[in-house]
């Protein structure tokens, strides 16, 4: 199975890990699946964490580094996030650092 | 005088505070508000206190002891039996705890005071006396009238003009309510009463003897008191009397510590530069906590004995239980932090080690857990702050 599923709206990709936990188990090679998106070009990320129950600080590091990536040129959006995963959010401020939204189509909407 | 404090019950409802203690220990600006309650008796002259406990005892019995430090006298009932070195409880619902205290030794001989653990008031007990002895009463419960749309959080207590109790209603719909005079807890008994309460069985007061008191005609009157009741009831009320008692809203509550500038108390041994924290009150500040450079701490917050704010910590309008650890990337924004739980005071509980978010929210007496993330999200802020 894959670990993430991209598709597009418009100029937005909107990348949705395919996993319940993201953890260090499976943290790097999350990070480098979506890094592989970003390289391609794209200025506007949505990350989809419907099926995302648990994260871990390898989990959340691999999005700071996607962010990193993103650098200057690009814009971060994160939805569906729930429960454990938007405490640890809310916990580390990066709720100040990206957009946080309800669906994919709020958050295409917030970034734009 | 002579009272009994009901403090068997389990509290259910402000789970997960009640986990680790039982409710009438909660702590409202780290006094328990069973202690307010024994305070505002004393002030009354009830000076012998008999307390029922079941749930969590120990906690309970090892904090007030025999009652002298706050100038009464204390007395307990454990409902339930110690079997292979484990308590098992066996509480007796309100009235039947009574009746197990008299059933052992005759307690109450003259008109005593029976009130709920859990809720701080300042209640006229002399007045309410007055009132319950110039009726010829039995029993006298204390209401307070509460707005017609709360009245479904509420007992109602239905009287006529002369405070004579006809009916209750039990957490009433509004368009149904008979009566806004809700029953807080508070009552009034002569000796007598132990007529109507069978022996050695499960028994409540609200739910039993008050109805079967009616029914039999035996004279219960109710007399609603202007004063100030505030009811732990739920985490959210915990949360919202505590900010009351940070306010200085709560009457006759002494606030803890030394006040080092507006709205900023402080216990005892504190390791903070202030000049480099940017606190704004009201705060509570618990003796023996450490605060790094950077931090942020705004009220109404509280922040326990024996806490770590690290350097660049944000805590605002929080309440943090002892030997807590906020890591410095970390922010707490209406939050509680208890019993290794980071609550949310309108919802959701979050268990700090099944969420494995220790190196941000930790026991201080733990290692410091330096994860690399801290790293990478401190450099996010920073990309952050220079973005801005």
């Amino acid at each position: 199975m894959e670990l993430i599923e991209v598709s597009r709206d418009r100029d937005t990709a909107i990348i949705k890990p395919q996993l319940k936990r993201i953890d260090a188990s499976v943290a790097l090679a999350f990070k480098e699946a979506v890094l592989e998106v970003v390289a391609s070009g794209e200025k506007a990320v949505v990350l989809d964490l419907e099926m995302v129950q648990f994260m871990d600080s390898s989990g959340l590091g691999a999005i700071v580094s996607v962010l990193k990536a993103l650098g200057t040129r690009g814009t971060l959006a994160v939805c569906n996030v729930k429960g454990a995963v938007l405490s640890l959010f809310k916990l580390t401020r990066m709720d100040k650092v990206f957009v946080i939204a309800d669906t994919p189509s709020d958050a295409i909407e917030k970034l734009s | 005088m002579k009272a009994m404090i009901l403090a068997a019950g389990k509290g259910t409802r402000v789970r997960p505070l009640t986990s680790v203690m039982p409710k009438p220990m909660i702590p409202l600006v780290r006094k328990p508000v069973m202690e307010s309650i024994i305070e505002h008796l004393a002030q009354h002259g009830f000076d012998q206190i008999f307390i029922n406990t079941s749930y969590l005892s120990s906690a309970i019995e090892n904090y007030f002891r025999d009652g002298e430090r706050l100038g009464v006298q204390i007395a307990y009932s454990y409902e339930g039996h110690l079997e292979n070195g484990q308590f098992i409880d066996r509480p007796l619902g309100s009235a039947g705890g009574m009746r197990k205290i008299q059933d052992f030794c005759g307690f109450f001989d003259s008109t005593f005071a029976v009130l709920c653990g859990d809720a701080l008031i300042d209640v006229d007990l002399g007045a309410v006396i007055e009132f319950h002895r110039s009726r010829g009463a039995v029993a006298t419960i204390v209401t307070k009238t509460v707005p017609l749309e709360e009245v479904g959080k509420y007992g109602v207590v239905v009287a006529d003009e002369d405070g004579r109790v006809k009916s209750f209603q039990e957490k009433p719909k509004a368009e149904q309510a008979l009566s806004t005079d809700a029953n807080t807890g508070i009552y009034i008994f002569e000796p007598s009463v132990f007529e109507h309460i069978p022996s050695g069985q499960e028994y409540d007061i609200g739910g039993q003897l008050f109805p079967s008191l009616i029914q039999k005609g035996v004279p219960v009157y109710s007399v609603a008191q202007p004063f100030q009741w505030v009811d732990i009831g739920s985490v959210a009320d915990f949360w919202h009397a505590t900010r009351l008692a940070l306010g200085g809203q709560v009457r006759g509550y002494r606030l803890p510590g030394v006040e080092i500038s507006p709205g900023v108390r402080v216990g005892l041994g504190i390791r903070a530069d202030w000049s480099k924290i940017q606190v704004s009150g009201p705060v509570y500040i618990g003796s023996g906590t450490a605060i790094g450079d950077g931090a942020v701490i705004e009220g109404p917050t509280v922040i326990g004995p024996n806490c770590v704010i690290e350097a660049g910590a944000q805590v605002r309008a929080s309440i943090l239980g002892d030997y807590t650890r906020v890591a410095s990337v970390a922010s707490l924004n209406e939050n509680i932090v208890f019993a290794g739980k980071l609550i949310d005071p309108h919802g959701e509980v979050v268990d700090i080690e099944d969420a494995d978010i220790g190196w941000l929210l930790d026991d201080a007496r733990k290692d410091l857990i330096d994860d690399p993330t801290h790293d990478l999200l401190r450099e996010a802020m920073q990309r952050d702050r220079s973005a801005q």
